[in-house]
């Protein structure tokens, strides 16, 4: 962490955090010619969109040294039960689930000292299986209003643009400007010196929980409305991208250490690169395969000191 | 000589014995005292046979994850391995003989293990996020090379074995005992066992100490993905072709089963006996769901609740 | 200031602290000391507001004091620096010292009001520490001027120092002394909670004794000797605390014998020879390279390079060894860490199984454990180990039982070398002299025992040779019996000698 913190304060990012979406962007460009066209780069705007903003809350988690994989179960949670609800009810309904799930996990990894990963599993699972229960078979409509909000446009730039910059905006004003932000990089960093120093761990270890999982039902909201249907299953990678997208971003697995920056630069890295192999015509099974390669190589360049899961 | 006390005494160490054991046992218990009430057809010897048969691939990923879990790892590409091996073995890929493309499954698996314990051990990763990216990694590159070229059928002596029988008992189930009980009196008496106590107790202490730590937890990994290869030989040989669906849930439910039968990081007192008798609850507990008319969602319910409700009662229980 | 009255505290069945009562006066320093588990930690933590008193109550400035929480302690102007450091290295010194009370500005934390208190606070002990470094990257002792600085910038009027100079060199701990002394100018109480006896007479105007959760005596400090002091400690007259050496031997054998070791990049090399026999010490201020010579040693230091042989206990040849973590361990050489909590012992098992552990050392991971229960059981009479039976768990052991099970693993696997860093760190003055004499006997039968220690005491008391370490360089080799402390501290303050005869000899060691 030394030499990190030297240049970059707790950022966590080095020279590869930004060299990697960049040449990304200069070797797909150069490989198609519609990639640097303003209607790709919308596209990829709009497909990145959800997986920002669910990043994020990820980011949250683990700069407090946790992990949440059931992000991508509670996005498919929340695409089911805007289809089924009454339109009235539907946004209520899915924030307050989300405060619910955040909880529980919250919950278990404090309270009840469950590994985060084993805890976020098990909601993970547990959630798909409601999801689909609700919902089995893709489709449904999606209440007007919510379709606005996601496709429009505004002076010509998509709504996913606007989208990305409050939710970066919120997110950086909250870690750099707020007591809650700094206080949970030091629990990230050790939980018992910060509570030494009068933190509460629990309660700001259970908030970043809530706190991720309304950033997966926002993002949910967001899918569902683009994909102007209901899917059950519309989750499912996003957990996965969503730590690939942080770890590639500099942020900590182990906690203590996370940027806003890096994030934004790990999600540019995976937009990218799926976007420029769909232009190729390269198979999406093998663009599973590479975002697993991409998480272990982002996975060997963070050191951690400690072993164990 | 207090003759009351003593019994007393005896019948309360006992009955603590009894709480101390891991909630498979009871689990097991429940669920057949449930499916008498409601469904007493499944509980004919002929049926429970079948799904200890069925039980048996979850049995075998189950003795490799108690191992990682004993040690302080997971190992979540049990999916991706089966989805591997499907495809290899019965996609005419490889124009071999079936023994050889047997064997090389078996090095493919041991291959993964060795894979996965090069990131968790030298470059000390998250074991979690490496085997996650080994699945997504092998089933990607596994399913799109079936787009080219399908998988086919299974191979003949893998179709025997499951479906087989000598006398009563299914050849699968054998299969499952006679690696069950080899690694489980291994384990006991070995110095390896004790290695990996110490390793799960304090794996700081294990490398200054001068256990020999990377040795370990490689092995560990490499036993866990050969289970996996034969629960996958298993699975093939029972639905005869290679599919690309299989095995896909078997990782979070071999966690489930071990995280039931009493091991959980960094603890291994259940022993490998604990998951075992979890593993065969769970496929009881699956059938049971699917004989009442509930299908995948409430699987997936279910795996999640045990789970999570596992985890926490036996973090609970150990801080009493 | 601070009146304990009649506190009673227990932990389960354990009674940690037993009608203790004490009044300190503002403006001193008082020390509080005892062996392990005689009830300072707890005295000091009830104070700190880490724990509450089952019994009795804590009068701050002759007001009853309810401290409920680490939080409320600083509140009431209570500040404790504990022995491990509450600073966060990932954050700046400025938001370190705010940590839990950030000031607002609009519902936004203000950092530049942070960063100019912080500014005074650092002022104030005279540092180069600048309030934006992060503590990551600041040495033990400038971070442990942080923690004082965050006392001192809540206003605090009691400090507590638990174990300040565990990670200290001499310059620094005479700096913590002038300051101390200025706090108490200014009419603060500091408590000194301390193993170091010299410190306390050095530093201390009272000294407290605690013995099995009881008040035992309080005293002047100039009023008490060194050995009225260890016997008010222990209970008992110790006559012969350090076991007696034997004269030096030239003539025996090289256990260890090691050629141009430079266990860091870019370090200078050492050339030393561990004797069959012998207990030699490595001396010198804190951090001057001796923790990554032995460690070099035992194989845990990646970069290493040099020659390092080792021969046998019987007449045999010798062989090179190799310098990884397995390959020393199977060659018969046992390394005893620092910290035992965390490297060292399985808290979750039981003795038997940590000493079996060892004893497996030359087994092949393939082969049968043999557990043998007589051998543990004989080794456990030998060592003194004080336990309900094998069976109980390492954890619940007292740090100097701990430290004997530490020791005693690696005597059951037979090796013939101990590396030890710190041998009696956290280990009462009773189990301290068990330990020693456990060297010693380990010695006279053969063995080699190579040690770093930062009480300078121990080692001019054991050790039979002397090698003072500066900057990585071995600068001095004195004889044990016959050094003194000014003589090793003049080493380790300036180095090698100008000419090049000294008063034992050459410096080659």
């Amino acid at each position: 962490m030394l030499n990190r913190l030297r240049k970059t304060g707790r950022s966590g990012m080095k020279a590869t955090t930004l060299a990697l979406p960049l040449a990304l962007f200069l070797v797909v460009g150069f490989l198609s010619t519609s990639f640097l066209s303003f209607q790709n780069l919308a596209n990829i705007n709009s497909q990145i969109a959800g997986l920002l903003i669910v990043s994020l809350g990820q980011m949250i988690v683990a700069i407090s040294g946790g992990i949440d994989l059931s992000v991508g179960s509670v996005m498919s949670l929340t695409s089911a039960m805007l289809v089924t609800l009454d339109p009235q009810l539907a946004i209520p309904a899915v924030l307050a689930a989300g405060v619910a799930v955040g909880l529980i996990n919250g919950f278990g990894v404090t309270l009840f000292n469950v590994h985060p990963l084993v805890m976020s599993l098990a909601t993970m699972t547990f959630l798909q299986g409601l999801a689909l229960l609700i919902h089995p078979v893709p489709g449904g409509l999606v209440p007007e209003y919510l379709r606005t909000l996601a496709v429009s446009q505004v002076g010509g730039i998509p709504c996913a643009f606007f989208w990305c910059v409050t939710a970066l905006a919120v997110t950086a004003a909250m870690l750099n400007l707020t007591r809650f932000g700094l206080r949970i990089f030091a629990i990230g960093a050790n939980p018992m010196s910060a509570a030494r120093n009068g933190v509460s761990v629990t309660l700001h270890r259970i908030a970043c929980y809530v706190l991720c999982s309304i950033s997966a039902v926002l993002a949910g909201i967001f899918l569902t409305a683009r994909v102007a249907g209901g899917d059950a299953t519309i989750g499912a990678s996003y957990t996965l991208d969503s730590v690939t997208a942080i770890a590639l971003g500099g942020v900590q697995l182990a906690g203590g250490a996370g940027s806003v920056a890096g994030v934004v630069a790990g999600v540019l890295t995976l937009g990218f690169m799926t976007n420029g192999m769909n232009l190729v015509g390269i198979s999406p099974f093998l663009r599973t395969a590479a975002t697993g390669c991409l998480l272990l190589l982002a996975i060997g360049l963070q050191r951690r000191k400690v072993i164990g899961a | 000589m207090d003759r009351p006390l003593m019994w007393g005494q005896r019948l309360r160490s006992a009955g603590s014995a009894v709480l101390e054991l891991p909630f498979a046992y009871a689990g097991l218990l429940i669920l057949l005292f449930t499916s008498y009430l409601v469904r007493p057809a499944l509980l004919s010897p002929l049926l429970l046979l079948l799904i200890v048969r069925q039980a048996a691939p979850l049995g075998i990923a189950v003795i490799g994850q108690s191992l990682c879990m004993r040690v302080l790892s997971l190992d979540l590409s049990i999916g991706g391995v089966i989805v591997g091996v499907s495809y290899i073995l019965t996609s005419g890929l490889l124009p071999l003989s079936e023994p050889v493309l047997l064997l090389i499954c078996l090095v493919f698996g041991a291959s993964v293990g060795l894979i996965n314990a090069f990131f968790i051990t030298r470059l000390r990763a998250s074991s979690v996020i490496v085997t996650l990216a080994m699945t997504m990694i092998i089933s990607g590159v596994a399913i799109s090379f079936s787009q080219l070229r399908s998988p086919g059928d299974a191979p003949a002596l893998l179709r025997q074995i499951g479906q087989l029988r000598i006398g009563v008992f299914p050849v699968a189930l054998l299969v499952w005992l006679s690696l069950l009980v080899p690694a489980a009196i291994f384990l006991r008496v070995s110095v390896f066992g004790r290695y990996v106590d110490a390793i799960g107790a304090n794996p700081q202490a294990a490398w200054v100490s001068g256990i020999p730590y990377v040795r370990v937890v490689t092995i560990v990994h490499v036993l866990s993905s050969l289970f996996a290869v034969f629960s996958g030989f298993l699975l093939i040989g029972f639905v005869g072709v290679g599919s690309m669906d299989l095995g896909r849930d078997l990782a979070l439910n071999s966690l489930a089963a071990v995280i039931l039968g009493g091991v959980t990081f960094g603890s291994g007192k259940g022993g490998v006996l604990g998951p075992t008798v979890a593993a065969l609850m769970l496929t009881f507990s699956f059938n049971l769901l699917t004989s009442l008319g509930l299908g995948e969602p409430a699987k997936l319910m279910l795996q999640g609740a045990i789970i999570g409700l596992a985890a926490a009662a036996y973090s609970a229980r150990r801080q009493s | 200031m601070v009146s304990f009255e009649r506190l009673t505290k227990r932990f389960g069945m354990n009674v940690a602290l037993s009608d203790v009562s004490l009044d300190c006066v503002a403006g001193s320093v008082h020390a509080i000391t005892g062996e392990n588990g005689a009830g300072k930690s707890t005295l000091m933590n009830l104070l700190a507001g880490v724990h509450r008193p089952d019994e009795g109550q804590i009068r701050l400035r002759g007001e009853v004091a309810w401290l409920d929480s680490p939080h409320h302690a600083q509140r009431s102007g209570i500040s404790t620096i504990f022995q491990e450091l509450t600073l966060l290295p990932n954050l700046t010194v400025a938001e370190n010292l705010f940590l839990g009370r950030e000031p607002l500005r609009h519902g936004i934390v203000d950092r530049s009001t942070m960063r100019a208190k912080a500014e005074v606070a650092l002022a104030r002990l005279g540092g180069r520490i600048g309030v934006d470094d992060y503590c990551e990257e600041l040495s033990v002792a400038d971070q442990q001027l942080v923690e004082i600085a965050k006392g001192i910038s809540a206003d605090a009027d009691v400090f507590i120092f638990d174990e300040p100079t565990a990670a200290l060199n001499a310059p620094e701990v005479e700096k913590l002394g002038e300051l101390i002394s200025s706090l108490k100018s200014e009419g603060k109480l500091i408590f000194y909670v301390s193993h170091r006896l010299d410190e306390i007479f050095k530093f201390c105007d009272r000294v407290s004794v605690l013995k099995d959760g009881l008040h035992v005596a309080t005293r002047a400090a100039r009023d008490l000797t060194h050995d009225e002091l260890i016997s008010l400690m222990v209970g008992r007259v110790l006559t012969q605390f350090y076991p007696v050496r034997k004269p030096p031997q030239q003539s025996s054998r090289a256990a260890l014998d090691v050629s141009s070791l430079i266990p860091m990049e870019g370090g200078p090399p050492v050339s030393f020879a561990v004797r069959r026999g012998e207990i030699l010490g490595l001396s010198g201020l804190e951090g001057q390279g001796q923790r990554d010579i032995i460690r070099a040693l035992a194989g845990l230091q990646p970069a290493v390079q040099g020659q390092v042989t080792k021969s046998s206990v019987a007449e045999g040849s010798t062989q090179p060894l190799d310098l990884t973590v397995v390959a020393t361990a199977l060659a018969g050489v046992g390394f005893v860490p620092e910290d035992r909590k965390t490297e060292g012992l399985y808290l979750s098992l039981s003795i038997s199984e940590n000493i079996v552990l060892g004893m497996l050392r030359r087994s092949s991971v393939w082969q049968r454990a043999k557990v043998r229960t007589d051998l543990i059981a004989g080794l456990m009479e030998r060592m003194r180990i004080r336990a309900t039976s094998a069976k109980q768990l390492v954890g619940m052991l007292s740090g100097g039982n701990q430290q004997k099970v530490m020791i005693g693993r690696w005597l059951a696997s037979g090796v013939d070398v101990l590396l030890l860093e710190e041998p009696t760190r956290g280990v009462d003055i009773g189990a301290k002299a068990e330990i020693y004499a456990l060297l010693r006997d380990f010695a006279d039968q053969g063995g080699a025992v190579l040690l770093i220690s930062s009480e300078l005491q121990e080692v001019l008391g054991l050790c039979d040779r002397i090698l003072v370490v500066r900057r990585g360089a071995i600068v001095a080799e004195l004889d044990g019996a016959a050094a003194s402390e000014e003589e090793v501290m003049r080493f380790a303050l300036t180095g090698p000698p100008s000419s090049d005869r000294s008063p034992n000899g050459n410096v080659h060691a």
